[in-house]
């Protein structure tokens, strides 16, 4: 009997189910949060009758099988890349790509990392950071004796240096695309990076080739919607309940049979 | 007497077999287009070796478990908004193509991989009429229309495999929501319906309520036995001791 195993892989699913969306419930305040979805998919199957196989000398075949299947397991955890809202934040180097396509920073340890997160700072040189201090690429850098730093929508950011009466131009930030952008590796501090699956960053100016614009003093909220998580949640739980009900209802049947005598 | 023991044992395997069948279903409550499974029973008549003078003998008949059946209705639609997430109204399945050849599927969560095909979760390829789909990092805005054509901003990449089958009964559930087999027919009135997928047809009340009808009907064949042992036993003593 393997209804105890069965339903014992239905519980794990839906624990991992439950992680899942308790991650996106913790991150729904959190900047360029892309929400995760868990995706399932069934065991293999024991098949104790193939369907098609012939039944008598005269060619007859079972139309249908007996096929016992072994459970499920989690398959992926999708992340739904669409647009979070933007909203207004008053703050000058805060950004919201509108659109396809992540900021680039340069991770201290070399490597290239994209977020959606454009809550950006000023180093004490002046350079463009994340909250974290990681450099902006390309890296721009903004002088102490700049004020009002304008951002366009594609990218150019310029600032009025020594009050003079027209703006200088002090850089052009880029956003990088991905075939796949479903495919990147999650690192934490809503960064991602690049994978195999992902493909190679292309990288290119904002409001151009499709790729997204650029909106000054806005940020980008996480696409999570409370409704849904909770809805997923109850249903996670429900689930979780009725599996563990079958693992005692096996159980039970067990007990009947070695009670037997 | 013993052929009482017997009929009970045939029943209580298929009872745990049917316990097998409703634990998978219950595990796969959240699966994307997972189908609910159901098991036929049959009678097995078992000739007895019979005297001719006494033609009013029986046959005994075990129970057997015959078929596990697909329910083919389809499952709620859930809202997801994700572009390449497709569900399937009506009996049609996606056509992939795996390394064991095409397999057909309703679970209608895509993704696009490195090299810009489009795949299930398991990254098989997913077929159109003129094979696998392939994107490229300028396509945006993908639009899949309810017969199955699929077009970005490049413009069209053709039309999705979608396939029906006259008797889908035929199918073998091969796991990770593939099914294979079958003799697959031009859809007549499958239509796909982009940003949403397709949850589990596995309704959580009908397979408990089964389940407890399963278990307890194992209890009261198991309580069966019980009473024809002791049957047995009674009769084993009372004609010991006539004969002491």
């Amino acid at each position: 009997m393997q209804a105890l195993f069965i339903a014992s892989t239905g519980m794990a699913a839906q624990e991992q189910n439950v992680n899942v969306i308790s991650n996106n419930i913790a991150n729904m305040r959190t900047t360029g949060y892309k929400r995760e979805r868990a995706e399932f998919q069934d065991l293999l199957y024991q098949e104790l009758r193939r369907a098609g196989s012939t039944t008598s000398d005269s060619g007859t075949q079972l139309p249908v099988g007996v096929e016992i299947g072994s459970g499920v397991k989690i398959a992926a955890t999708p992340r739904v890349m669409s647009q979070g809202s933007v909203v207004a934040s008053d703050k000058e180097l805060d950004m919201a790509v509108q659109g396809e396509g992540f900021f680039e920073i340069s991770l201290p340890d070399g490597r290239t990392a994209y977020t959606r997160d454009g809550s950006f700072e000023r180093d004490s040189s002046g350079k463009l950071v994340t909250v974290d201090g990681y450099e902006v690429q390309p890296g721009i850098t903004i002088p102490n004796n700049a004020n009002s730093v304008t951002i366009s929508p594609d990218g150019i950011v310029s600032a009025i240096i020594n009050n003079a009466s027209a703006p200088t131009q002090l850089g052009q930030l880029q956003l990088a695309r991905f075939v796949n952008k479903g495919g990147l590796q999650s690192i934490g501090n809503n960064m991602f990076t690049e994978t195999a699956a992902s493909g190679s960053a292309q990288v290119g100016v904002p409001n151009a080739d499709g790729v997204g614009n650029i909106m000054q003093s806005y940020l980008e909220d996480a696409n999570v919607n409370a409704v849904t998580e909770i809805a997923d949640l109850i249903a996670a739980q429900r689930a979780y309940e009725m599996n563990a009900r079958v693992v005692t209802g096996a159980d039970e049947m067990l007990s009947t049979t070695s009670q037997m005598r | 007497m013993q052929n009482a023991q017997l009929v009970s044992l045939s029943r209580q395997i298929a009872l745990q077999r049917q316990m097998d069948v409703v634990a998978n279903n219950m595990a796969n409550i959240n699966t994307t287009g997972f189908k609910n499974e159901a098991m036929l029973f049959e009678q097995f008549d078992m000739p007895l070796a019979t005297d001719n003078e006494f033609p009013g003998d029986q046959s005994v008949a075990y129970t057997q478990d015959w078929a596990t059946i697909h329910d083919m209705t389809n499952g709620p639609l859930d809202q997801t908004g994700n572009p390449l997430d497709v569900a399937l109204s009506g009996p049609g399945f996606l056509s992939v193509s795996t390394p064991a050849g095409t397999r057909y599927t309703r679970a209608g969560s895509l993704a696009i991989d490195a090299s810009g095909t489009l795949v299930d979760l398991g990254g098989n390829p997913v077929l159109s009429d003129s094979g696998p789909v392939h994107f490229d990092s300028a396509d945006t805005d993908i639009q899949i229309s309810k017969t199955g054509s699929i077009t970005t901003s490049q413009g069209g990449k053709g039309k999705l495999a979608i396939v029906e089958f006259a008797d889908p009964q035929a199918l073998a559930r091969e796991g990770n929501n593939l099914f294979s087999g079958g003799t697959p027919v031009p859809p007549t009135e499958t239509q796909l319906v982009q940003g949403s997928i397709e949850r589990s047809n596995v309704s959580g009340v009908t397979e408990m309520a089964q389940m407890i009808r399963v278990e307890r009907a194992y209890q009261q064949i198991a309580d069966m036995m019980q009473r024809q042992d002791d049957i047995r036993s009674s009769a084993i003593q009372k004609l010991g001791s006539l004969a002491a």
